[in-house]
């Protein structure tokens, strides 16, 4: 057997070359979740910081004397920081579904994100309490971790009918997605109070609960009738 | 399934591997790649060509191996048991050519015809030519001069497709010259793990030594570089002539060769296995190399089938689900595209992957600026490669039923 000069060399030449550009394309790979991340931090910071914002204002708005102008406003406040939460829920679950290597961080950030809506629907139901306000909250429960095929889909469906819900009902409906078994002892305690206890559960008005799909006429239906009931 | 992006991961750092190391082999030899050393000692040769049912094509294969500017002692062609004119046209030819003989038996298989051939050779180098394809003039008298070393067991040239009409082979002709420049950079590493049925030239020694070609394997031709390697001979690759052979145009026909390749690969690894990490070039590169790319071959296929059939029912799902519910089941930010780091490393392993495609069609004389060519290089690396597996899968299956027909 012949090797030529020199040419045994190539053989660890080749691994180093191939580490390297391999190594590169990792990094490339970490930099740019590790940038998706930063930038739901981003995100999650001003949301965090408008809603204690937002709680500020309730508490000033709500907290001498209650009246109509002042719920009205603390009402929009708490609408447009929904749809806030709501859009950047949507790129929180694309940079998920790309992430491959920093996985944890990511759903570090989703964790966090859970915390924030919980706050939120807290925050709103004290607005509901002293405001007797009209829109309906909808907390859409998920499982987050280990869905099977069947669940993934049926629940891919469930934050579609919703997201249409939304789109067509607006000011309305508060949604509220928040995933049901990450662990948040927070969310946990709300599920034990509303004995939500499949995954996924719709909680409308916190009172009515929807585990299998509808069509959106009759979510419409059952939404609108939590208020009669 | 967390497993998948790490799976992905190895496989596209070992294709990396072996991209890099064709570009560095080339890089250290690109200037003598096409060199190819001077006749220095005269050999006899002696020339087979094994054939069954090929009136079409054994009178133009005949003119052709008689053309050789290197003076060959006798053609041997040896009638497999044909149906056809095959030995009709042979004997005629015998008026024309005086040197050519013709070896008439029963048919018993290609291995054992060249066998029988080997036996009756009185040539010193044993010259192998399928009964479809033409070497050049010079092939036979440049493979001639690698024997002046003593350590050269086999010599072969590149093979190219003779017919290039059709799309499907002008594939096969991409596929083709990426072989031959990919055994040349193989041969500086003692790695050329065949000498193909279209043109290979023996040191008859060397043949009769390891006791001929093996009857049972269906590639006899990479039987028979390995049992030479596994005996010491070297196997050497000259760039610098060609033989074309007549490429499927079919389908079913080439999918039936390439199954053949694939289990004749396998019979090759099982019965060489014992060598694995062990004995130079053969334990610790080549049949690596083959087991690795059978390996992820399959692997390739078990993901690829298990992510179709996971989108197949998870889509099946969603529309059942949507329907359902009455939503869209399509919306637009499922259009939306968020590339992973998976798909980053794709690219740039599709990337080199088609520089290397495209480097080997120029070195082999290919125009490439032809944007039909390109088009055809990516296709060929989309697609054409992408039926390797699944013809690995037959291949095993017809080896588990014991179906070995060609």
């Amino acid at each position: 057997m012949v090797i030529f000069r020199n040419d045994k060399h190539v053989f660890w030449q080749a691994f180093i070359f191939a580490v390297i550009i391999f190594g590169i394309g990792i990094y490339i790979g970490y930099w740019l979740e590790n940038s998706r991340v930063s930038k739901i931090s981003d995100f999650y910071l001003n949301s965090e910081l408008e809603l204690l914002d937002v709680k500020i204002s309730n508490s000033i708005l709500l907290g001498s004397m209650v009246d109509k102008n002042s719920c009205a406003i603390a009402v929009d406040e708490n609408i447009k920081f929904a749809d806030r939460i709501y859009e950047e829920a949507k790129i929180l679950d694309r940079y998920e579904g790309a992430s491959r290597i920093s996985d944890k961080n990511i759903r570090l950030e989703h964790k966090k994100y859970d915390l924030l809506r919980t706050q939120f629907w807290v925050n709103l139901l004290e607005i509901k309490k002293q405001c007797n306000s009209s829109y309906h909250t909808v907390v859409y429960f998920y499982q987050y971790n280990n869905a099977d095929v069947d669940k993934k889909n049926k629940q891919a469906v469930f934050s579609n009918l919703l997201k249409d819900l939304k789109e067509s009902k607006g000011r309305d409906i508060m949604l509220i997605p928040i995933s049901g078994d990450n662990n948040v002892s927070s969310v946990n305690f709300l599920m034990k109070k509303y004995n939500v206890s499949i995954l996924p559960t719709v909680l409308i008005d916190e009172k009515i609960k929807v585990t299998e799909l509808e069509t959106a006429q009759e979510l419409e239906n059952i939404i609108y009738s939590s208020r009669v009931n | 399934m967390y497993i998948l992006p790490f799976i992905y991961l190895s496989y596209m750092f070992i294709s990396l591997y072996f991209l890099m190391l064709y570009f560095l082999i080339y890089r250290r030899h690109r200037k003598e790649i096409f060199q190819s050393p001077k006749l220095a000692k005269i050999y006899s040769v002696s020339v087979v060509i094994p054939a069954y049912n090929e009136e079409d094509c054994i009178e133009g294969t005949v003119h052709a191996v008689m053309k050789s500017t290197y003076p060959l002692q006798e053609v041997i062609v040896v009638n497999d048991g044909s149906k056809d004119r095959t030995a009709e046209i042979v004997r005629e030819l015998m008026k024309r050519y005086k040197n050519l003989k013709l070896l008439d038996k029963k048919n018993s298989g290609k291995a054992d015809s060249i066998n029988q051939a080997l036996k009756i050779a009185k040539g010193e180098l044993f010259a192998v030519v399928d009964s479809d394809s033409y070497p050049a003039e010079e092939a036979i008298e440049k493979l001639v001069a690698y024997f002046s070393d003593e350590k050269v067991g086999a010599a072969t040239c590149p093979i190219l497709a003779r017919n290039k009409n059709r799309f499907f082979e002008r594939l096969q002709a991409i596929e083709y010259s990426a072989i031959a420049i990919t055994r040349k950079l193989l041969e500086y590493i003692g790695a050329i793990y065949v000498t193909p049925g279209p043109l290979a030239l023996y040191r008859k020694s060397a043949l009769i030594k390891i006791g001929g070609f093996d009857s049972k394997n269906m590639t006899e031709d990479i039987e028979v570089t390995w049992h030479l390697t596994y005996a010491g001979y070297d196997r050497k690759m000259c760039l610098n002539t060609r033989v074309t052979t007549i490429v499927p145009d079919k389908f079913k026909t080439w999918f039936r060769q390439r199954r053949r390749w694939s289990m004749g690969g396998m019979q090759t690894i099982g019965k060489y296995r014992g060598s694995f990490l062990k004995r130079g070039m053969l334990g610790f590169f080549i049949l690596p190399f083959f087991i690795l790319s059978t390996f992820l071959g399959l692997l390739g296929l078990s993901i690829f089938a298990y992510l179709v059939i996971r989108n197949f029912i998870s889509t099946y799902l969603f529309t059942k689900y949507s329907f359902a519910a009455g939503t869209a089941v399509l919306t637009l930010n499922e259009l939306y595209i968020t590339p992973t780091v998976l798909n980053y490393l794709g690219f740039a392993l599709f990337f080199f992957g088609s520089i290397f495609t495209l480097l080997a069609l120029y070195l082999m004389g290919e125009n490439i600026s032809k944007k039909e060519n390109v088009f055809n290089v990516m296709f060929y690396l989309i697609i054409y490669l992408t039926v390797y597996p699944f013809i690995m899968i037959s291949a095993i299956y017809s080896l588990i039923r014991r179906d070995l027909r060609w």
